[in-house]
C-alpha cells in the first residue's frame, strides 16, 4: 500500500514487529531500551559479534529516539548504511545505545533515558562520558563485542576514554552518514568501540566502503592517502598544545609511559606544535551549532515525531507559533541552547564574524595538520584530560572547555583519530586512553599505532 | 488610468521567474515528480518528506538542463557553483529549509533577445532550487493539508536585470523566456499548471531622475496578471509620488477578482534566511568540456527555428503568419523529461519540415493542409494539434494524391476528414480507394465520356455546328455521373477530343 501521508509511512512501519525481548540485564542504562537475546548467527565475516548501535543511527527494527522527546517513539523508515553492512556480514545488532540528545554533550547526561553509569565502576557513579556513552559502556561491560557511535566533536573518543575501551572516529567521508541523524553534517562521522584495536578494525574493514546514498562518501578508489615517505622509521608527533595546565598529573604520566612504549618499539618521537588549535574551539562550536540549528529545524512536529496540539486559547495564524509547542517540549535545555546560538550565528548580523570566521579558523586548523603530517606520520597525545567525572559533579570552569581541545580539531580537520586505552590512573585506578591522529585517509596506520600501545 | 497620464514617467521593472525543471526525478531525491493530476502525497520519499538521516543526491539530468537553459539564455556558466540552505519555518518546507544557490549560482550574466522588439533583456543569474510542498487550505475547517508531490522537484530561478520598460515588454519577455526553456526541454513552462510562475520588481521615476523604489508584487501567474498588475502598481506608485508621498520598498501580491496589487509584507518585515552553504553537497564543477559539449548538441532555440523557416519557406509562399501560427503549435506541445528527444510526438515545425521532406512537396501546398485543413479537422474534434493523429507519411500521401490530381481537392478534404475520424494504418491511396474518391484510372474515365457522348446527340450537333462551350454540359453530366470525383480538367480534355473525331 502506498502512504498516503508520512506519518502513515511510519505508522505502517510501527505495526512491523520491534524487537522488545529483554534477557540481558542492564544496570548501567547502556541500552536505551531492551536488549534482544543473540540468535542463531547469519554465516558472514562478523557473525560471531554482537553489536550495539548509537540511538541517533536508523534502524527499522528498534527505535530511533537520538535521546531526543522529539523522536520518542520515532521508528524509521529505514536503516542505516553502516548497520545494514554490519547486518550483511553476519552481525547481530541487540539493541540501540543511550546517548546525549542528538549527540550534544560530552557526559552522557543530556538523555531521555537518563545519564548512562559508568560499568568500570559502577559503585561509583561516574559518567561513561558522551556523547556516544551507551555504546562505550555496552562495549566495556561486556554486553555487546562492539557497539557503533557517532563522532561529531569527540563523542567516541572521549567516552571511549572515559570507559577503557578502543574508540576509532575514522576519515570524514569513509563511514557512510547514511541513516544518521544529524547533529552537524560537515563533522559527523560514524566511529566504532570495541574492546580492542583487532575488532576494532574488523568492524571498520567492513564499513569502510563507498555508498552511493551519501554525496559525501569517498569514492572507492580515493579511500586512503599515500604515506608520507617510504622511510621505515614511525614518527610520532607530540603536539605541545595537546598537553594544557589543566591535564591531571597521572594523565601526563600515562601518555608520557605510552610514548616511552612506542619508542621502545621504534618509533621516533618529534615534537610539533599547532598554533591554530586553541582558536579550535570556538570555531566548533559556531559550526556544529550552526549546522545543528539547520538539521534541527525539521522537528517540528509535522511529518513525524512528537506533536504537541495548541491550546484552545492560542493564535494559529502563524505555523511558527504552532511548530514551537511541539519543538518547546521536544527538546532538551542543551539542545535548544545549541539552536539558538547556531541560528544567531547564521543570522545575518553576525554571519561574517561567526560562520565565515569560524570557517576560516577552519581552515587553519586543517592547514597546521597538514603541516604537521609532512614531519610526522601521527600524532599522539592524551584523550582526556582526566579520568571518568562523577555523575552529577558540577563541571569546574572552563573544564569541559579545555577538555574539548583535545578531541575536536581532528572533527574539524576531518582526519582519523582513536582513543585506546593505555593503563589506569596512579591517583584513583581509573582508565586512561591516549589518542592515535593520522593524515585524512591514514585509518589503518592509526589502528596500527593503535596496536602498538595495546601491547 | 490613461497612458495620457504616464508621459514624463519611467516605468522600470525586473522579473524573477521560478520554472519547474522538467526531469523525471526531483532535484535531489530520487522520487518521481509529479503532475497536477496525481493523486496527493503519492509522489515523495522518506528525504522529501525530511526524515532524519535521509541526503541529498544531485540529480545530473536537472544539472544538464539547467545548463541547457543557461547556455540558451547566454550566461556565463560557473565552473564552480554551490548550494546553500535557506531557512524559516512553514508546513510546505518539511526540513525547515530549501536547498538553493544564493552564494554561487549555476550561470551569471546572459540575455535574452525578445522576438519582434529585439530588446536584449540582460539576464542576472540563473540558480537551480527545490520546490516546496504544496499546503492546501480548507479556510471552513480551518485545516491545512499538506501534499508532498511538489516537494524537492528542482526549480530554475532566472532572474532579469532591471531592463524591462513596459507590460508589454514584461510580457514579451516572459513568453520569450518560455519559448526558450521549453525548446531546450528545461521546462514545460506552462504557467497555467504553475510549473512556471514569476515575481516581478516594479519601481518607477520621473524621467531624469533617479530609480524609484521597488516594490516585489510576487507570484503573478499569467500573462494577463502580469500586465494587470504591472499596469496597477505602475498607477498606484506615480500616483503616490504625485501627491507628495512615498513609495514604501514592500513585497505584495496580486488579487485577480480586485485586480488590484495588496501589501504582503514591508521591507522591516522581511525575514532573515539564515543561509548556510549546504555542508553535504559540495562543490559543483563543470568542465569546459562539459560546457562545450552541451553547447554543441543544444537543440535550437525559438528566434533560430523562426529565421530558418523563414529564410528556406518564404520564398516558397509560406506567409510569416504561416510560420508563426506553426511555432504557436508548439508553445503547448508535450516537452519530453529530462532533456530526452522524443520521437513519439514530433512538434507542429518538425511535422511540417517532415511532410514538405526537403523540397520534394511544395512548402505552400503543405502548410496549407496542415494549417488550414488538418488543424480544422482536428479542433472539429477538440483536438490540439497532434503529430500522431495523421501521421506526417499520411498527409504527406494525401497531398501527393492531389498534386497529382489522382483525387481531386475536394477528395481530399473528404479523405482528411475521415482520416481525423478514424486513424488507420493503411495506406492513404487504400483509403482513398475504399471511400471510392479514386476513380478508376484512364479507360474508365474515356467511357464515362464515351457513354455521356453518345447519349447527348443535340449536344454534339451544337458542337459539330460552331457552339464548343455546349462541352461544359456534357462535362456536367459527366462530373453528375461520377458524382464529382472525376478530374474536371481530364475529363474535359477527354470530351473535347471525342467530339472534334466525332
Amino acid at each position: 500500500m502506498k502512504p498516503r501521508c508520512s506519518r502513515q509511512l511510519v505508522h505502517n512501519i510501527r505495526h512491523r514487529t520491534l524487537n522488545t525481548a529483554s534477557i540481558t540485564k542492564d544496570p548501567f542504562n547502556a541500552f536505551e531500551d531492551a536488549l534482544i537475546p543473540i540468535q542463531n548467527a547469519r554465516p558472514g565475516a562478523l557473525s560471531d559479534l554482537s553489536i550495539g548501535v548509537k540511538a541517533n543511527i536508523a534502524t527499522t527494527s528498534f527505535k530511533t529516539t537520538a535521546s531526543s522527546n522529539a523522536l520518542r517513539d520515532y521508528v524509521s523508515p529505514m536503516n542505516a548504511t553502516v548497520v545494514e553492512l554490519l547486518e550483511d556480514a553476519g552481525a547481530q545488532v541487540i539493541g540501540k545505545t543511550n546517548c546525549d540528545e542528538f549527540g550534544m554533550g560530552s557526559l552522557n547526561t543530556n538523555s531521555i533515558h537518563g545519564p548512562v553509569v559508568n560499568p568500570f565502576r559502577p559503585e561509583e557513579q561516574r559518567s561513561a562520558g558522551g556523547s556516544s556513552g551507551g555504546s562505550a559502556a555496552a562495549v566495556a561491560a561486556g554486553l555487546c563485542d562492539a557497539a557503533l557511535g557517532t563522532d561529531t566533536g569527540g563523542s567516541v573518543r572521549l567516552p571511549a576514554s572515559y570507559c577503557g575501551v578502543v574508540g576509532l572516529k575514522p576519515s570524514y567521508g569513509l563511514l557512510s552518514r547514511w541513516g544518521v541523524v544529524p547533529y552537524a553534517d560537515s563533522l559527523d562521522t560514524v566511529g566504532i568501540f570495541a574492546k580492542t584495536v583487532a575488532t576494532t578494525r574488523r568492524l571498520f574493514d567492513t564499513l569502510n566502503v563507498h555508498d552511493p546514498r551519501d554525496p559525501t562518501s569517498v569514492s572507492s578508489d580515493a579511500r586512503t592517502s599515500s604515506p608520507r615517505n617510504h622511510s621505515t622509521t614511525l614518527r610520532i608527533g607530540i603536539p605541545q598544545e595537546c598537553f594544557p595546565r589543566e591535564l591531571s598529573n597521572t594523565v601526563t604520566e600515562s601518555t608520557r609511559n605510552a610514548l616511552a612504549n612506542l619508542k621502545a618499539q621504534g618509533a621516533e618521537l618529534v615534537p610539533v606544535s599547532l598554533k591554530s588549535l586553541s582558536f579550535s574551539l570556538s570555531a566548533y562550536y559556531v559550526l556544529a551549532s550552526a549546522e545543528a540549528s539547520s538539521n534541527l529545524a525539521r522537528y517540528d512536529g509535522m511529518q513525524y515525531g512528537l506533536k504537541v496540539s495548541p491550546p484552545a486559547s492560542a493564535d494559529l495564524s502563524d505555523p511558527k507559533a504552532i511548530y514551537a509547542y511541539s519543538r518547546t517540549q521536544g527538546f532538551g535545555s542543551e539542545v535548544t541552547r545549541r539552536i539558538l546560538l547556531g541560528a544567531y550565528s547564521l543570522s545575518a548580523e553576525a554571519f561574517d564574524n561567526y560562520f565565515l570566521q569560524a570557517q576560516r579558523v577552519r581552515q587553519h586548523v586543517k592547514n597546521d595538520f597538514d603541516n604537521a603530517f609532512k614531519e610526522v606520520d601521527v600524532l599522539v597525545h592524551p584523550s582526556a584530560i582526566r579520568t571518568a567525572p562523577r555523575l552529577g559533579e558540577p563541571q569546574v570552569g572552563l573544564e569541559s572547555y579545555v577538555q574539548d581541545v583535545l578531541t575536536v580539531p581532528a572533527s574539524l580537520a576531518g582526519i582519523p583519530a582513536m582513543s585506546v586505552p593505555v593503563s589506569h590512573s596512579e591517583e584513583d585506578g581509573w582508565p586512561i586512553g591516549v589518542s592515535v591522529v593520522g593524515k585524512w585517509g591514514s585509518d589503518a596506520l592509526v589502528m596500527k599505532v593503535g596496536e602498538m600501545l595495546e601491547r | 488610468m490613461s497612458r495620457l497620464f504616464r508621459d514624463g514617467w519611467h516605468i522600470v521593472l525586473g522579473i524573477e521567474t521560478h520554472a519547474q525543471i522538467n526531469s523525471t526525478q526531483k532535484l535531489f531525491s530520487s522520487a518521481p515528480t509529479s503532475l497536477l493530476a496525481h493523486d496527493s502525497n503519492t509522489r515523495f520519499n522518506a528525504f522529501d518528506a525530511a526524515f532524519p538521516g535521509t541526503l541529498p543526491l544531485l540529480n545530473p539530468k536537472c544539472v544538464l538542463l539547467a545548463l541547457r537553459a543557461s547556455l540558451a539564455l547566454n550566461c556565463r556558466i560557473q565552473n564552480r557553483s554551490t548550494f546553500d540552505r535557506k531557512h524559516y519555518f512553514y508546513p510546505d518546507l518539511p526540513v525547515g529549509y530549501q536547498i538553493t544557490q544564493h552564494y554561487a549560482p549555476i550561470a551569471k550574466d546572459g540575455y535574452l533577445e525578445l522576438p519582434v522588439s529585439k530588446k536584449r533583456v540582460r539576464i542576472q543569474q540563473v540558480q537551480m532550487e527545490q520546490d516546496t510542498a504544496k499546503s492546501i487550505s480548507e479556510p471552513r475547517a480551518h485545516k491545512s493539508h499538506i501534499d508532498l508531490n511538489r516537494s524537492g522537484t528542482g526549480l530554475l530561478e532566472i532572474v532579469t536585470e532591471p531592463d524591462l520598460q513596459s507590460p508589454e515588454e514584461a510580457s514579451e519577455y516572459v513568453r520569450a523566456l518560455q519559448a526558450t526553456l521549453r525548446a531546450v526541454g528545461a521546462s514545460d513552462g506552462n504557467m497555467e499548471s504553475g510549473s512556471m510562475r514569476c515575481d516581478v520588481n516594479v519601481s518607477v521615476n520621473r524621467s531624469g531622475d533617479p530609480f524609484g523604489t521597488r516594490c516585489e508584487i510576487k507570484n503573478v501567474n499569467s500573462f494577463r496578471y502580469i500586465v494587470g498588475a504591472i499596469n496597477f502598481e505602475v498607477d498606484r506608485q506615480i500616483a503616490l509620488i504625485s501627491s507628495g508621498q512615498a513609495v514604501e520598498q514592500e513585497t505584495r501580491g496580486f488579487d485577480h477578482y480586485k485586480w488590484e496589487t495588496f501589501k504582503l509584507r514591508s521591507k522591516e518585515d522581511a525575514p532573515d534566511y539564515r543561509y548556510m552553504p549546504d555542508p553535504n553537497l559540495g562543490v559543483l564543477t563543470i568542465s569546459q568540456s562539459e560546457i562545450t559539449n552541451i553547447r554543441d548538441r543544444l537543440p535550437p532555440l525559438p528566434d533560430a527555428i523562426r529565421s530558418r523557416l523563414l529564410d528556406r519557406y518564404e520564398s516558397q509562399g509560406v506567409s510569416v503568419n504561416d510560420v508563426d501560427i506553426l511555432m504557436g503549435l508548439d508553445t503547448t506541445r508535450l516537452v519530453p523529461f529530462d532533456g530526452e528527444h522524443s520521437t513519439q510526438d514530433m512538434g507542429a515545425v518538425d511535422y511540417f519540415e517532415q511532410v514538405v521532406d526537403n523540397g520534394r512537396r511544395s512548402a505552400k501546398a503543405v502548410s496549407n493542409w496542415m494549417l488550414n485543413n488538418l488543424l480544422g479537422q482536428l479542433s472539429a474534434h477538440s483536438m490540439e494539434f497532434s503529430s500522431t493523429r495523421v501521421p506526417p507519411e499520411q498527409l504527406g500521401a494525401l497531398v501527393d494524391l492531389v498534386t497529382s490530381n489522382t483525387i481531386t481537392t475536394a477528395s481530399g478534404k473528404l479523405l482528411l476528414r475521415h482520416l481525423v475520424a478514424h486513424p488507420s494504418s493503411a495506406s492513404v491511396e487504400q483509403v482513398a480507394r475504399s471511400l471510392k474518391l479514386v476513380e478508376d484510372q484512364g479507360d474508365d474515365l474515356s467511357a464515362i465520356c464515351q457513354r455521356v457522348v453518345e447519349a447527348m446527340p443535340k449536344e454534339v450537333a451544337s458542337f459539330k455546328s460552331g457552339n464548343e462551350n455546349v462541352v461544359n454540359r456534357l462535362l456536367g453530366k459527366v462530373m453528375k455521373d461520377t458524382r464529382g470525383r472525376a478530374d474536371a480538367h481530364a475529363a474535359k480534355t477527354t470530351l473535347l477530343s471525342l467530339l472534334k473525331s466525332y
